[in-house]
């Protein structure tokens, strides 16, 4: 599904409980045209900027990431992370390219336990 | 296992299922006025900020650091509520403690279930929790006090300041009921030796602040059905916000707006009833204590800034699908 076909999908399961999720009340939330909207929810226009995509899945409940990825761009924040060490963090997503869900999460940090 | 992502504790249970993710934050908000009128349930102002207790373990007292979890920043007499979510509907009992005092039932803390009374909040038919179940369709607000001044829950019933923060453990559902449901729905300058010494005093616990009207909903899938081999507890710490400033070099969120502000703008309160789903009566031992407004006359002291009844006409009900409960700003 392209990131235009997810955001309509996704917006129309919103608006069939609330009509507050129609184009041009997201749109004016958001704080961009309806018509930039539906074009974008089309595959008439490319997706819009990181900011307006923060903004869109913030109003309908998705998780930036995820559309930012579908949206074909890495959030700024990611990029900063992956400039100060490029070759550690280029050598590290590459190797854990096929790794299963499972591992990844081992090498996140936990939220530690202790006693209480 | 836990971790902390934007500010939010995910729980994750691959062992149990790909499916089993439930996702927990912390909603700053209004007080409600504490003069025992029920009131409808306020916005959400954005999410508190957490913290690993590991990363700032030499400024903050020992027992923090043996308990583990994570710390946010509260100003005293602020509110917040919890909010749940479960991104694939995976179904999660909660249990959910305020200085280890369950906020369901008022009994002391304990990792385990415990089915009668029910003392656990059911996700994803609980969206939130704001605060101490007083009764049926009824709560008092999360209000945060400090500890040692015999406001909080906790120094209410066990007459000891000991725990502060709140305290959750989240048990999933079992695998193979999940999929039969989802088959048949289809879905620092700081000054550490002084911190140190008054270590207690920097510890924030919860008090029963205003009456507010919020269902607390009956376990429908029963106690067999909760995966009791697989559960995962935080220990959430609450800091006084100009110490968490000190603390961690990074400003807390500004104090939120009173009730009264808020609803002469006139923005929007909520309200939601699930349907056909049942409803917990409440246990005995919460509706006892004092609202922070009652221990303060009765210490004789004003704990309360702006607490004058607010009349709120301005109320949404959300859907089945209440995505947004948020302040309009």
């Amino acid at each position: 599904m392209s990131f235009g076909e997810y955001l309509r999908h996704i917006r129309e399961g919103l608006r069939s409980g609330d009509q507050k999720y129609s184009v041009r009340q997201v749109a004016q939330r958001v704080g961009i045209e309806p018509a930039y909207l539906s074009k974008i929810e089309r595959g008439e226009q490319a997706p819009p900027s990181e900011t307006t995509i923060r903004k869109i899945a913030a109003e309908l409940g998705e998780d930036p990431d995820m559309l930012l990825a579908m949206a074909g761009k890495v959030s700024a924040d990611l990029q900063e992370i992956i400039c100060r060490r490029p070759q550690l963090f280029a050598n590290l997503i590459r190797e854990l390219k096929d790794t299963p869900d499972n591992a990844i999460l081992k090498v996140v940090r936990e939220i530690r336990d202790g006693n209480w | 296992m836990i971790t902390l992502e934007r500010d939010s504790l995910v729980f994750r249970f691959p062992e149990v299922h790909g499916d089993a993710v439930l996702r927990i934050d912390f909603q700053r908000t209004l007080r409600i006025p504490d003069d025992n009128r029920e009131y409808p349930l306020p916005p959400g102002l954005g999410r508190f900020p957490l913290q690993h207790v590991d990363d700032y373990a030499e400024n903050i007292p020992s027992s923090w650091v043996d308990h583990g979890g994570v710390f946010l920043p509260m100003y005293q007499a602020e509110a917040l509520w919890i909010n749940f979510s479960s991104p694939h509907d995976y179904m999660f009992a909660v249990k959910v403690a305020a200085g280890k005092i369950n906020a369901v039932t008022g009994e002391s803390w304990s990792n385990k279930l415990c089915s009668t009374p029910q003392d656990y909040v059911v996700v994803p038919e609980q969206h939130w929790l704001d605060g101490f179940c007083i009764g049926k369709g009824l709560i008092r607000q999360f209000v945060a006090m400090p500890l040692g001044q015999d406001y909080t829950a906790e120094e209410q019933i066990t007459g000891k300041a000991e725990h502060g923060g709140i305290q959750i453990v989240a048990y999933p559902i079992k695998a193979d009921i999940y999929e039969a449901t989802k088959t048949k729905t289809g879905f620092s300058s700081f000054d550490e030796i002084n911190f140190c010494m008054d270590a207690m005093a920097a510890s924030i616990g919860l008090a029963p602040g205003g009456v507010m009207k919020q269902e607390i909903y009956e376990d429908r899938h029963g106690y067999e059905a909760w995966e009791q081999t697989a559960s995962s507890r935080c220990f959430v710490h609450i800091l006084n916000s100009m110490q968490y400033a000190s603390i961690t070099g990074i400003a807390p969120p500004t104090k939120p707006i009173s009730a009264q502000e808020y609803t002469k703008a006139g923005l929007p309160w909520f309200e939601y009833y699930g349907a056909d789903a049942k409803v917990l009566n409440g246990a005995p031992k919460l509706p006892e204590l004092d609202s922070v407004a009652a221990k303060g006359i009765k210490k004789g002291e004003k704990p309360l800034a702006e607490n004058e009844p607010v009349s709120v006409v301005n109320v949404k009900k959300l859907g089945k699908v209440p995505v947004v409960r948020e302040g309009e700003f």
